[in-house]
């Protein structure tokens, strides 16, 4: 925890303005903590007093109780508000209701949105810290740093690793934060789905496109899957979930070509049988509950490095 | 009463005098030197006068949303920036898409009494893109041109009727241009800039291709159109080639498009006051519209004047609605981005900011300063400054991206059928 005294950043918005440092803080900060949830008494006082907001205008069960435990083992006092994003319309704007929610003098709000790219505009209609949990298809870096925490257990390092993102990457805001989290470690990333979801132009991120999944399988250090929608087949984007299984699924077969010590991750909830063959559960699902483990702990991490920054104010 | 405005620079869009001009009875009724017997003077030393700026493209959200702007609002701030006769689109609610509403238009801008506004008509039923208006009766009521504005005319058959149709009035089709399946759920130019942010984008030919579409359609039929608010580069390519065949097309692009980019949207952090359709695109549209601005292949600077309110625009990026206000910004940004770095000459601003989209209009004795024609003129001081805050706004709405930027080029007096109808010191 060398560099915890210099942490600068008043907000966690994305991985993109994330530098190496302040990524190696986070995660040996969260090494130290992932210790708490194994104590008997789970908790440690580092947040006590402090108020943090978990303002969700999304579905979210999974994220919002890692942060709300996240919150609680540090011993932060913590409200949940939950709203769907189509209520932001015009008349009861998201901004009311930070402004309302301002009034609770909260210390950190943790906020999910179904849309992108607005997190920073909120900043200045409270003095919280904001941590982004997911902001439409642009960021959720909490789950990339947990991401990078994991590899980082298993592999002992975050350099030179290859890297294949596979599925709906044109949807995937967890796509996007590993692709900016995993490059400051010089890693490779390739993201290989049907082109009709990859972004345009997106070999501009500096990855490498590809649609064949058995070509990259090999040389894969990390494969993560993404959870497909299954609203996305149809006209819109893939024929069918058929089609999308015999290219982009996760079979025995498939997974036989990779290195003896590729890890297979995915962010949760897995769809079985589609993603990933329900045949490899036993095998790959570990790794994936260990994934959701270590949120809590990196989350720990980047609750304490907002809620004691000191402040100028 | 006889006005006189002395020592004037005037500019047409052929030649730039140093002269006196005699306003009477709400026309220009001498130019020259030596005139004699005016009631009134204004001296215009060291500033220049324009013929009155014309906007074939206003959003004056008249009827149903008054709370953005309102025919007095909307008239205060066109002749604010020095626009006396625009045009404004039927997405109205209701849509201008009858008769009486078209007259209402009509009669309320006549009794707010400061500049002419004339209605667009819609050109099919509530904008539905389904049943034709009644051109006939839109024409009779005011309208000088017809278009669907906000949407396409998706349904090429029914568009194919209205260019037939509107010939037998000689009505002017506006088209807004926008594959509306391609364009679907995005919110800025499809870029490498909107996949790095996730955000779902428009690609350029979602313009491009409409374009084309409308303009083999005007070809084959002989049909006289214009194309709204042209943002892409490569929708010029398609434009420049259909005017070198001779299809009747004109075409218009807004001052956002000659000024600002998809990274100005990432710079400014993705504010909804940059969001606009058709999207902003990049430094390539820029530099094509500027030479499609002096070539000719863009025949006029319109305005797509579109107010909302602070509540709307200050929603999330991808929630906002698209739009600029733009009738009191237009010349200050037309001669700052295009007069100061030597694109235009004054005269080229004249010429696409009065002369064109009076012709376009097919309005008469407008668009030039000469005797026998309309007194609509506008006095500028060109090295002026002004500030774009909220409080300098007339309009209703102040959504514009250029909020807090310093703005050179000052309009001092706009004068309309002879009648002074703003004036900067008493403002």
């Amino acid at each position: 925890m060398t560099n915890m005294e210099e942490w600068q950043k008043k907000h966690i918005l994305g991985i993109k303005d994330f530098n190496r440092q302040e990524i190696e803080t986070v995660l040996s900060l969260a090494d130290s903590f992932k210790e708490v949830s194994e104590r008997e008494v789970k908790k440690v006082p580092a947040l006590r007093g402090k108020t943090i907001v978990n303002l969700f205008f999304e579905h979210s069960t999974r994220t919002r109780t890692s942060f709300e435990l996240a919150a609680k083992r540090l011993s932060a006092d913590v409200v949940n508000f939950s709203f769907s994003t189509s209520s932001l319309t015009k008349g009861e704007t998201i901004i009311d209701t930070i402004k309302n929610l301002e009034s609770y003098h909260p210390d950190i709000m943790i906020m999910r949105i179904g849309v992108g790219v607005c997190l920073n505009s909120f900043a200045k209609h409270t003095q919280a810290s904001i941590i982004n949990a997911g902001d439409g298809r642009n960021e959720h870096p909490t789950q990339a740093l947990l991401d990078m925490f994991t590899v980082k257990e298993s592999k002992g390092s975050l350099e030179n690793l290859n890297v294949l993102i596979v599925g709906d990457i044109a949807h995937s805001r967890v796509a996007r934060s590993n692709i900016f989290g995993f490059q400051k470690f010089s890693s490779k990333v390739t993201v290989c789905g049907p082109t009709s979801l990859i972004p345009y132009e997106f070999e501009k991120m500096g990855v490498k496109v590809s649609n064949d999944l058995d070509k990259e399988i090999p040389s894969a250090d990390i494969i993560m899957m993404l959870r497909i929608q299954k609203e996305r087949q149809g006209a819109a984007f893939f024929p069918s979930l058929r089609e999308y299984i015999n290219k982009f699924g996760l079979t025995p077969q498939r997974l036989k070509k990779a290195k003896k010590d590729c890890l297979v991750m995915h962010p949760g909830p897995v769809n079985w049988d589609v993603e990933i063959s329900s045949s490899l559960k036993e095998e790959v699902h570990p790794l994936i509950l260990k994934q959701a483990e270590n949120g809590l702990a990196v989350r720990m991490a980047t609750l304490y490095l907002v809620g004691t920054q000191k402040r100028e104010i | 009463m006889k006005l006189l405005i002395k020592n004037a620079t005037l500019v047409n869009a052929d030649e730039i005098s140093k002269t006196n001009l005699l306003i009477e009875n709400g026309k220009i009724a001498e130019i020259g030197k030596d005139i004699q017997g005016a009631d009134k003077e204004i001296d215009a030393k060291g500033k220049y006068v324009f013929p009155g700026f014309i906007d074939l493209h206003t959003h004056l959200r008249t009827p149903g949303r008054e709370g953005d702007e309102d025919i007095l609002s909307g008239s205060t701030a066109a002749a604010k920036g020095g626009f006396t006769t625009i045009l404004c689109m039927p997405n109205t609610d209701p849509a201008i898409d009858n008769e009486g509403l078209a007259k209402w238009i009509r009669g309320e801008s006549q009794s707010v009494g400061l500049i002419d506004i004339y209605p667009i008509g819609a050109i099919t039923v509530g904008r539905a893109g389904k049943d034709l208006t009644e051109f006939g009766a839109l024409k009779k009521a005011g309208c000088l041109a017809l278009s669907d504005d906000g949407f396409t005319v998706d349904n090429t058959l029914v568009l194919r009727r209205a260019y037939e149709y509107a010939k037998m009035f000689d009505l002017l089709v506006i088209s807004h241009c926008e594959d509306s399946q391609l364009s679907c759920g995005g919110n800025m130019r499809e870029s490498f800039v909107s996949s790095k942010y996730g955000i779902a984008g428009i690609p350029d030919i979602a313009e491009s291709l409409i374009v084309s579409r409308d303009i083999e359609l005007a070809k084959y039929l002989d049909a006289r159109i214009h194309l709204a608010h042209i943002s892409s580069a490569k929708s010029l390519e398609i434009i420049r080639r259909a005017k070198k065949e001779g299809v009747r097309v004109t075409a218009e692009t807004c001052p956002h498009y000659f000024t600002l980019t998809i990274e100005d949207i990432e710079r400014e952090g993705f504010p909804g006051n940059f969001k606009v359709n058709p999207p902003l695109g990049d430094k390539k549209d820029i530099v094509a519209i500027k030479k499609a601005l002096v070539d000719g292949t863009i025949d006029c600077i319109a305005t797509d004047h579109a107010p909302h309110s602070l509540a709307e625009k200050e929603l999330p990026f991808e929630l906002a609605p698209f739009g600029f206000i733009g009738l009191e910004l237009a010349f200050s940004l037309t001669n700052n981005y295009l007069v100061k770095d030597k694109t235009f000459s004054l005269k080229d601003l004249v010429n696409k900011l009065s002369t064109q989209p009076a012709a376009i209009a097919g309005l008469e004795k407008c668009g030039k300063i000469a005797e026998g024609y309309i007194a609509d003129l506008v006095i500028a001081d060109l090295e002026g400054k002004w500030k774009v805050e909220e409080e300098n706004l007339a309009s209703k709405s102040k959504n514009t991206p250029f909020l807090g930027k310093e703005l050179e080029g000052v309009i001092e007096h706009t004068i309309k059928k002879g009648k002074i109808i703003y004036s900067r010191l008493k403002d």
